[in-house]
């Protein structure tokens, strides 16, 4: 029980810690940017959960987040509506989510191995389609989405709290999550239950998808321009946020909140690190080694349960 | 003598799979070890080859007291083995997997491949078996295998050689050559150890005979003095502790008819018939083909001819799902590979195959859900702190029952129980009796495939019994464990 708690446990004293040591720290303008600054990775990361908890896995997020904001970008750019600008991000992400299901449950692919290929393909459709250039003409308002506050709180929090329900709900409360988790934990057992298995896999995939659209739009929207280039290593940190919020990547385990405080025990150390003048370059050593610490807690826990 | 065993035991975790093994082998010998599934005989020649360390008991090697800590230090004494299951390097060549850990080297520890490869040459060529050196093994069909394990067995000049059930996935021709090079073996003054429970093979070949039963050691004597009939009365000679008493039940419709199913080189006219209300035994030996009717029968592989007719329907299963639909159920052999989902609640195993009934529009139904987790955790007795409890904590025939659970809580109405009492005790096998007669009683039709003949006699309405992909027969209950074994083992059966 203590084992499982780990994560907020790090989480709190992270936060306190880093409360006590910079003055900077507990201020609005610094906790809103942190919250900016990991929103991308975090709703990312919630449809890496859905992924990860089937047994799956999905390198292609971060070209796939490029695409979306470049093609919804350039709706805008032609002069349509922002709301169908967003809406074609996110439809990207579910097409080329479909596509990684698809390929994966009909073509008995390896998912690793889909993902990368497509990672490939997606980011090099991205720069043909944007012929390497980003796209700047899109109107102001759209700002709102990345930069924009209600009820003094960033928006983005208000889009990652409302994605975190939803699939919080679909996990625990729908066939859908509960086939899911399933097929993650034994996927012949899932089989031999009846259950279609190719289905469910590629609707979770799908769902992944469209939650990277939305990403990729909050990062357009961010940088007030359509990078064909950006998110790049974002596939990285948003599995890491899912390990270290307690999902296996053998499937069958992972939670909404665990993937929120795991993604967020990253963004305090990294905005931590800058608060208190640690290099960049010592950052990235860090939170690598805090992946493979949670990892190696979360084994040593697992190992006494099911053995 | 070159190997002497005396008083080995073994156990695995809660389970005694060896109580008093006892065996001696001279040299240029071939000695027969035979027993029924599960009667320990696989498990004492682990404990011999060094796969296995045992518990308590002697273990002399020319007439040494011996303790290998692997199979390395057996071989280094002259002891190998030619497993049943295949333990071959799949992406390397024949030559080097017959040289596998002890390949002719140079100075410079490079491998001396063009050696390698003539010495498995000339092997392969002396012996006249039909595989070339160069071959990739992934390539070669199950009985090439094996001839592969035995070329690497017989490579190093063994003192001793131990043969687990070789020829149960070669053909005849092969089979033969087999027993040529056992022959061949022994007139060269090696010993060799031959594990079967085949009846029908091993007159040709062996000079004395050793029979195991449940773990123990039960007769030891020269192959002449030993009639077929008496040798089964060994093997079989089990107690039946009647553990459970079944009033037979008058059977209603059928439900479910199989007619001519074959799947090449598996199953071949398999015809029989369940009704409403019956228990129908299968037994066989293993590698009979009964699991792998279970998985046609249930849609997993698919068929090449015959028909499945369910409630008077003629159906074509192409998958699980289908089956479900159809009114079926597997609880599979391997529960925690095939059966369970080990990291999850109880409540999400038991609910796995009837979500469709209690969710509306994709959501779910939590309080139905909890109601019919608790009412068959309830009436199948399942031990646990609640449905939230991870299934991968309850002990074994507490996990089987939560297999059960999910297919009472579908709704099934034909029920394939594979091995249903593996692996669990005397107490839970009771309790699971009870629920497939309980089950039968509500209607259902149960096929109960077992590999305990104790079981088979005292169970089922009748039994039926498969042979090599075939059907052999069918006993009426009250069979005896006699019959059984005949129909499972002998080729020229008396029916």
């Amino acid at each position: 029980m203590i084992q499982r708690l780990l994560p907020f446990v790090t989480l709190t004293v992270l936060f306190v810690g880093l409360a006590i040591a910079s003055p900077h720290f507990l201020t609005a303008t610094n906790l809103s940017s942190v919250v900016r600054q990991t929103a991308v990775i975090n709703i990312m990361a919630l449809g890496m959960t859905l992924i990860i908890i089937s047994g799956g896995i999905d390198l292609s997020v971060g070209a796939i987040l490029a695409m979306g904001g470049l093609l919804g970008c350039m709706a805008m750019e032609k002069g349509h509506p922002i709301l169908l600008g967003v809406f074609v991000g996110v439809l990207t992400g579910a097409f080329w989510g479909l596509v990684n299901g698809f390929l994966t449950t009909r073509l008995r692919i390896n998912p690793f191995i889909v993902t990368l290929g497509t990672l490939g393909i997606v980011r090099g459709l991205t720069l043909i389609i944007s012929n390497g250039l980003p796209v700047h003409q899109i109107p102001r308002e759209f700002s709102f989405l990345g930069e924009g506050t209600v009820l003094g709180v960033p928006f983005v929090l208000w889009i990652l709290l409302a994605c975190a329900v939803l699939v919080h709900m679909l996990l625990e409360h729908t066939k859908l999550g509960r086939y899911a988790f399933a097929i993650g934990s034994n996927p012949d057992a899932a089989f031999y239950a009846g259950i279609p298995v190719a289905f469910h896999t590629t609707a979770v995939y799908g769902i992944g998808g469209m939650l990277t659209g939305l990403a990729g739009m909050i990062e357009a929207s961010r940088l007030m321009t359509g990078q064909p280039t950006a998110g790049q290593g974002y596939e990285l940190q948003a599995i890491a946020a899912v390990v270290i919020g307690g999902g296996s990547l053998r499937g069958g385990e992972g939670s909404v909140v665990g993937t929120l405080v795991g993604a967020f025990i990253m963004g305090l150390l990294s905005n931590g690190s800058d608060l208190l003048g640690i290099s960049p370059y010592l950052q990235q050593a860090i939170i690598g080694a805090v992946i493979i610490l949670a990892v190696s807690f979360d084994e040593l826990r697992k190992r006494k349960v099911v053995s | 003598m070159l190997l002497q065993l005396q008083g080995i035991q073994k156990r695995f975790g809660g389970v005694v799979a060896l109580k008093n093994g006892n065996l001696s082998v001279d040299s240029g010998e071939v000695h027969l070890l035979m027993g029924e599934n599960g009667a320990g005989k696989s498990t004492l020649m682990k404990i011999v080859a060094g796969m296995l360390t045992p518990d308590g008991g002697d273990v002399l090697w020319r007439g040494q007291r011996v303790s290998f800590r692997n199979p390395a230090e057996a071989q280094a004494h002259g002891i190998a083995m030619v497993h049943q299951e295949c333990l071959l390097a799949q992406h390397l060549t024949v030559a080097e997997n017959i040289f596998l850990g002890r390949q002719p080297s140079g100075p410079l520890g490079f491998i001396n491949r063009r050696s390698m490869e003539q010495q498995a040459a000339r092997l392969i060529e002396e012996h006249r078996f039909p595989l070339q050196a160069g071959w990739i093994v992934s390539k070669l069909s199950p009985a090439q295998k094996q001839l592969v394990e035995i070329c690497r067995a017989i490579q190093g000049g063994s003192s001793l050689l131990i043969f687990d059930e070789p020829t149960s996935s070669l053909s005849e021709s092969e089979t033969k050559e087999v027993f040529r090079i056992v022959r061949q073996l022994r007139e060269r003054g090696t010993g060799v150890i031959y594990i079967t429970h085949r009846l029908d093979e091993l007159r040709s070949v062996g000079d004395r005979v050793t029979i195991f039963r449940d773990g123990e050691w039960v007769h030891t004597c020269p192959l002449s003095e030993l009639s077929t009939e008496e040798l089964i009365h060994h093997m079989v000679g089990r107690a039946v502790t009647s553990i459970y008493e079944r009033e037979p039940v008058t059977p209603g419709p059928e439900l479910l008819r199989v007619e001519r199913l074959s799947r090449k080189g598996v199953l071949h006219d398999i015809s029989f018939s369940l009704r409403a209300g019956e228990i129908v035994g299968l037994g066989g030996l293993v590698g009979a083909g009964r699991t792998e009717l279970c998985r046609a029968l249930f849609g997993i592989d698919p068929v090449d001819t015959g028909n499945i007719v369910i409630q008077g329907k003629p159906v074509t299963l192409h998958n699980p799902g289908e089956a479900v639909r159809a009114g079926m159920a597997l609880i599979p052999e391997d529960r925690g590979r095939d059966g369970l989902a080990r990291q999850l609640p109880i409540s999400y195993n038991v609910t796995a195959a009837s979500l469709g009934r209690l969710s509306s529009w994709g959501f779910l139904n939590l309080k139905s859900e909890a109601a019919v987790t608790s009412e068959y955790c309830g009436k199948l007795r399942i031990k646990c702190s609640g449905g939230a409890q991870l299934a991968g904590r309850l002990s074994g025939g507490n996990q089987q029952k939560v297999v059960i659970a999910k297919w009472l809580a579908q709704g099934a109405k034909i029920f394939l129980f594979d091995e249903p009492t593996r692996g669990i005790d005397v107490g839970a096998k009771v309790e699971v009796f009870e629920v497939m007669d309980s089950l039968a009683r509500a209607g259902a039709a149960i096929l109960m495939v077992s590999s305990e003949t104790p079981e088979l006699v005292q169970v089922p309405d009748r039994i039926l019994v498969m042979r090599q992909g075939r059907m052999a027969g069918e006993l009426p209950r009250g069979s005896s464990q006699e019959e059984i074994m005949r129909l499972a083992a002998l080729q020229e059966s008396a029916a």
